[in-house]
């Protein structure tokens, strides 16, 4: 019966070309909406490696800071202190403004003998790692000790120390990022700092020295548990005594986190609204063009039905014909579809495009069951006493 | 060929030679029914159909002549009565059994041909098989056989749109014998051709009566024809008049 379909479908080949067409597309946009969904997912699933709940930012510009070093250091020691110094503020501590769930980007390529790589770039004090509950899988975090070594120490996630040493030791290994020298002192765990359906990406810590402390303008603030958002009209006021003649924002992180998360939902909506249109659009052309297919062939049912068909062979030879026809229009979209993995399109791993392909698959054919079992089903009601004496 | 009155002398003996009948309907009515009408289209018909009988249905237009050859064709169910084929009472039959049945005992052929243009002559020719257990090689050989006996052997990677009306009636004809039915159906088989077409037509019905004792029943409107058969029953308003 399969050979006999193939056949049918082949003699009828010009007929059939636009609703091959329709489903090839069909293919190809539920494999690109799989293929999102499925990297969403995968990346929801990493944890974040780093817990932010009660971390505040504090973002503050055009700051007025001593000239000299020294007076610089003195003056954000100052800030510390007073902020340690309120009820309800567990830690502090100055870094970059490249913080997690944040929009700003420090970025540059490291390289380990012929492995380069582009790696996020954060500063970071002693107290960084513990503030946010960060691990350290192997090495350490920096210390006091870090400041007098001629080489500057750096602690590499772990995903940059698969990148650059795989398998390997990294630790007391020298990386250049461009001519500067940087020795691995530690690995951390890969912290999602993009939000929860954004990848880890490669990233270091360098240590906040006094001269990144001048131009320093982020404050992270670790609440105590239970400390609610009318805290932050306090610590406000607070930070604005201290740090005077600045702008000051106070983020909190889980509100950081959801926008970023919005933001990275906006593709995904649209590629399902769109995809969403177009699926409905095939639905209803494959309900169509089956239907119109079985008023076409009253006839031919009629004699199938005449020479020995029963009602439920005619709905599955209708249904067959579409799955034929998907299945034809899926080979040709998987073809396509799996030039993605090969050719290393947007560096995605080869398991979520294989996943999407089998998505999309599955999809296309649980579609074309859907539009065919009704017209099939009506097919099988045709009378073939009636049918045979229409002409 | 042979002529007319050697024929129905010849068939008539054989006939008497054999008890049961093929087909048996009895006290058969049909009657359409739509919301402010009714149509009786058969009325109390009873008539057997001996094994091997070669026989003619004539009547006038909308007399029911197509309506007793479904209801014998087992595509449509009588309002009341009963019908037997081979021994079997139909009536009760499930859709997949009468199909099947069907399948194995029936075969027709029609006035318009009714071939499917999409499929090449062979594969046509194959249609009942596809819907029994057989292999495509089974079926190919079985139709390369039945066209040869239609005289059809060189069109079988024809389509249908490019044999005349005379070849696509004989592709029919093979179409209906290749499951060797004990019954060949023919609905009016030379209504759409020439004398001369037809003539070739109802020599093999003739034919596959005579050699293979297949039953035929065919309704026509030419008295010619009919009177080449063995019988020929006539109907008018549903009822049998002859």
């Amino acid at each position: 019966m399969l050979s006999h379909l193939f056949k049918l479908i082949w003699n009828k080949k010009k007929q059939n070309f636009l609703l091959l067409m329709e489903m090839f597309v069909s293919f190809l946009v539920m494999f690109a909406v799989f293929t999102l969904l499925v990297y969403y997912y995968k990346n929801f699933k990493v944890p974040h490696g780093f817990q932010y709940e009660n971390v505040w930012a504090v973002n503050y510009n055009d700051a007025v800071k001593p000239d000299r070093l020294d007076s610089v250091a003195l003056y954000m020691q100052t800030v510390r202190q007073t902020l340690l110094g309120v009820d309800g503020v567990q830690d502090i501590t100055f870094t970059s403004a490249n913080i997690p769930f944040s929009f700003t980007q420090n970025n540059n390529f490291v390289s380990y003998n012929k492995n380069k790589v582009l790696a996020n770039v954060y500063e970071a004090e002693d107290n960084y790692a513990s503030l946010f509950n960060l691990s350290v899988i192997s090495g350490r975090w920096f210390d006091k000790t870090d400041i007098a070594g001629q080489t500057n120490t750096i602690v590499i996630n772990n995903r940059l120390k698969e990148s650059l040493f795989g398998n390997d030791e990294a630790i007391g290994k020298t990386i250049l990022a461009g001519d500067e020298k940087l020795r691995v002192i530690g690995v951390s765990n890969d912290m999602k700092i993009d939000g929860d359906y954004q990848p880890t990406e490669n990233g270091f810590f360098r240590k906040l020295d006094t001269a990144g402390l001048k131009y320093n303008s982020t404050i992270l603030v670790k609440i105590r548990p239970g400390i609610d958002a009318s805290f932050e009209p306090k610590l406000f006021k607070v930070l604005n005594n201290v740090i005077r003649n600045a702008n000051i924002e106070i983020e909190h992180f889980t509100k950081k986190r959801e926008r970023k998360n919005t933001l990275s939902l906006v593709p995904m909506i649209l590629l399902s609204v769109v995809g969403g249109f177009l699926i409905i659009n095939v639905a209803l052309g494959l309900f169509g063009v089956l239907w119109y297919n079985i008023n076409k062939r009253r006839c031919e049912i009629g004699l199938r039905r005449a020479v020995g068909a029963s009602g439920s062979a005619i709905s599955w030879q209708l249904i067959g014909e579409a799955l034929v026809l998907s299945t034809l229009a899926i080979i040709l979209g998987s073809f396509f579809a799996v030039q993605f993995p090969l050719l290393n399109v947007f560096d995605l791993p080869a398991g979520v495009y294989l996943t999407a392909i089998a998505l999309a698959i599955a999809f296309i054919y649980g579609l074309v069951m859907i539009c065919a079992l009704y017209p099939g089903k009506q097919a099988a009601a045709i009378y073939p006493a009636v049918a045979l004496h229409e002409e | 060929m042979l002529p007319t009155q050697m024929q129905e002398t010849s068939a008539t003996n054989r006939l008497q030679k054999k008890s049961t009948p093929m087909i048996s309907l009895k006290n058969i009515e049909k009657v359409y029914r739509t919301d402010t009408v009714e149509t009786q289209a058969l009325n109390n018909l009873n008539l057997n159909i001996g094994k091997g009988e070669f026989l003619s249905i004539m009547g006038p237009s909308g007399c029911g002549k197509s309506t007793l050859l479904n209801i014998m064709g087992l595509l449509d169910v009588p309002t009341s009565g009963e019908v037997r084929i081979d021994d079997n009472t139909t009536t009760n039959f499930p859709d997949k059994q009468l199909a099947a049945f069907r399948n194995r005992k029936i075969g027709f052929i029609f006035q318009s041909y009714h071939l499917i243009n999409d499929l090449k002559v062979l594969d046509n020719v194959e249609l009942p098989l596809l819907y029994r257990k057989s292999t495509g090689k089974e079926r190919s050989i079985l139709a390369a056989q039945a066209l040869e006996k239609v005289g059809l052997s060189n069109r079988m990677k024809h389509f249908p749109t490019q044999l005349s009306g005379g070849q696509k009636q004989r592709v029919a004809i093979a179409r209906a014998i290749v499951g060797q039915p004990e019954i060949i159906l023919a609905d009016e088989p030379t209504g759409n051709l020439d004398s001369n077409m037809g003539n070739e037509i109802m020599d093999i019905l003739l034919q596959l009566n005579r050699n293979d004792g297949t039953t035929i029943v065919m309704v026509t409107h030419d008295e010619q024809m009919a009177r080449k058969t063995h019988r020929l029953v006539r109907l008018f308003d549903g009822s049998q008049v002859l």
